[in-house]
């Protein structure tokens, strides 16, 4: 399994102020498999997303990503795992104003101490080209449209080839045409490049394309099963 | 530095007005440390120049060079000390008048021909070769265009010299320096006015005072300084702790030094106060870059790499200009003087201070947490 999560609990706060987020939690996700997490606001969806990403230490459980183990690791391996294992697509594509769009990729090889020219400049155009930037790749995010800057930030979290993808509400911020197109294209990326994806989302068309479907409610999952 | 160039591109107004403070913090403290330097050349070149190791003062509780006495005795002693050469100085600060009576501020010295501590003349003759020689400072030469063969009256006591060498530029406490045989020296400072009346002599006894005696102890031997001081009774320190007896070179050097320090001090509050407050506003980039998997020693060395920069780049173009004003104040004679060592020494001082106080500001980086890239708090 690319993802093996087991039994994750999450508190968070303390004293009386504390609440449990995620209640003994358990998902596996292979590769090239699509899972969608769907829950109403508070139920714990992007809490998870976090631990499984190594955003966030569980409280108990474990967490494995392609077989190693982030609990055990350092803030510094978790960091090396994230650049290396995880790639992040986030609710508000979150990309660095002062990079170009070619940039916001080659960032994320700089990070991985492979440089910005050569092979790691090849991958970014690709992936660029892939979702439709190519023509684009000097544009900072300011002259860049909503679903512009989220099509630059599904081609980023692919930089380096991840074994697992976390997306947070990709279309949440778009309209409903934007939307489509960025479902479209996630579905495809992730079928392309057989990452194991995990996707937090509230777009019911989004549960057409996936693979299998968790609903979460106040941190524990209350129903699993295949998409309809 | 991927990111940090780019950042600084991106933001090129905030951190050029931050890199013209730090330029302008430069280019004063450089100012500052050519003035200090300059200063200290003013008020004790002529004492850099001597070659003495220690000087003996009348023992006080803080000896200086206007209002120490000492005796013949005094300084007869110290030189039969083994390892000590011996001389004595008289030290006043006079006013003199050349040949068309135009004022000459003057530090006047009395040395003994031939010692130690006659001054080695760039231009002319020594001081053994007439009786009322005089050997001034090129600084007097420059400035008031005193020459070889002319003369000089010191005020009030009228003694008339003739100038018959130029010594390097050389002054204390601001006044540049013009040496005479100590006896002379002597006759001007407790004989009576216009000298010793016709067909008469002075007496012996005005010609037993100098102000200071300046020794030059051998390394080789093992001089017991205190010793000696105790016996003749002097207070002997070493020639650069003199520096502090004369007069206002303590409060001179200090007044500098303290506004260089509070430049400093200023330009370390103003870098910490500007990367706080870059670093806040790029708290979610930073929270990002991290869930990207930028670790908290990239993202601290990504920013002292700007940091670096911008001190580095404002204080070479604050030296620059430094070097520019005070070329200009030096060709109008101020008091200026600028060393590599000066201007390194200060520049490195404010980069280390700089870089200081940037990095309690980053520290605040370590803190920011990856998971406010998801954009709210889970």
């Amino acid at each position: 399994m690319t993802l093996a999560a087991q039994n994750i609990s999450l508190l968070l706060g303390d004293g009386d102020a504390q609440a449990k987020v995620l209640d003994d939690v358990s998902l596996q996700v292979a590769a090239g498999e699509m899972v969608a997490i769907v829950g109403p606001s508070g139920a714990g969806k992007s809490s998870f997303l976090a631990v499984c990403g190594g955003l966030r230490r569980a409280t108990s459980g474990t967490v494995a990503v392609g077989g190693v183990h982030l609990d055990q690791l350092s803030d510094r391996e978790l960091a090396r795992i994230r650049r290396q294992r995880i790639g992040f697509v986030f609710q508000q594509s979150n990309l660095v104003p002062s990079l170009t769009a070619l940039e916001q990729l080659l960032l994320v090889s700089h990070l991985n101490g492979e440089g910005t020219r050569g092979k790691a400049r090849d991958e970014a155009r690709r992936l660029l080209d892939e979702v439709g930037m190519g023509e684009r790749d000097g544009r900072k995010p300011a002259h860049l449209s909503g679903g512009e800057r989220q099509r630059i930030g599904i081609a980023r979290a692919l930089v380096g080839n991840p074994a697992l993808l976390l997306v947070d509400e990709p279309t949440s911020m778009l309209d409903q045409a934007r939307g489509h197109e960025i479902v479209e294209l996630l579905t495809q990326q992730c079928r392309a490049h057989k990452v194991a994806t995990v996707m937090v989302t509230h777009d019911p068309s989004m549960l057409s394309v996936v693979d299998r479907v968790v609903r979460l409610v106040d941190g524990r999952i209350v129903h699993e099963g295949a998409a309809s | 530095m991927f990111l940090a160039l780019r950042d600084m591109l991106h933001a090129k107004g905030r951190f050029g007005l931050m890199a013209l403070v730090v330029t302008l913090v430069a280019f004063l403290v450089v100012v500052l440390g050519g003035l200090i330097f300059g200063l200290i050349k003013d008020c004790v070149s002529a004492l850099q120049e001597l070659p003495a190791t220690h000087m003996a003062f009348e023992n006080s509780t803080r000896p200086d060079y206007q209002n120490s006495m000492l005796d013949k005795e005094t300084w007869e002693k110290w030189a039969q000390v083994p390892g000590v050469k011996a001389t004595p100085i008289g030290h006043s600060l006079s006013n003199a008048r050349d040949a068309q009576g135009a004022p000459v501020d003057i530090a006047f010295w009395g040395v003994v021909p031939g010692s130690f501590a006659e001054p080695k003349v760039l231009e002319g003759q020594g001081l053994a070769t007439v009786p009322n020689a005089m050997i001034i400072s090129r600084k007097i030469a420059m400035d008031k265009g005193v020459k070889i063969g002319d003369t000089l009256t010191i005020d009030r006591v009228l003694t008339e010299f003739k100038v018959v060498g130029i010594a390097g530029p050389v002054a204390i406490s601001h006044a540049p320096v013009a040496y005479v045989s100590l006896r002379k020296w002597q006759e001007a400072n407790y004989g009576p006015p216009g000298g010793a009346p016709p067909g008469d002599t002075l007496p012996e006894g005005i010609f037993t005072a100098a102000t200071t005696i300046a020794l030059l102890v051998d390394p080789d031997q093992q001089v017991d300084l205190a010793k000696h001081d105790k016996e003749i009774g002097t207070k002997t320190m070493t020639k650069e702790r003199s520096y502090n007896g004369t007069s206002g070179y303590s409060a001179e050097i200090f007044t500098v030094q303290l506004m260089q320090f509070f430049l400093i001090a200023t330009c370390v509050v103003v870098l910490g106060a500007f990367f706080t407050i870059w670093t806040v506003q790029r708290t979610a980039e930073i929270g990002l870059l991290k869930a990207l998997g930028a670790d908290n020693s990239y993202l601290v060395k990504d920013a002292l790499s700007q940091v670096l920069l911008i001190l580095v780049v404002a204080t070479l173009l604050g030296v620059l200009a430094a070097y520019a004003t005070t070329s200009a104040f030096e060709a109008r004679g101020s008091v200026f003087e600028l060393t590599i060592g000066n201007v390194v020494g200060s520049s490195l001082l404010l980069i280390g201070a700089g870089l200081l106080g940037a990095y309690f500001a980053l520290r605040r980086i370590v803190k920011i947490e990856p998971i406010i890239a998801l954009g709210r708090d889970r």
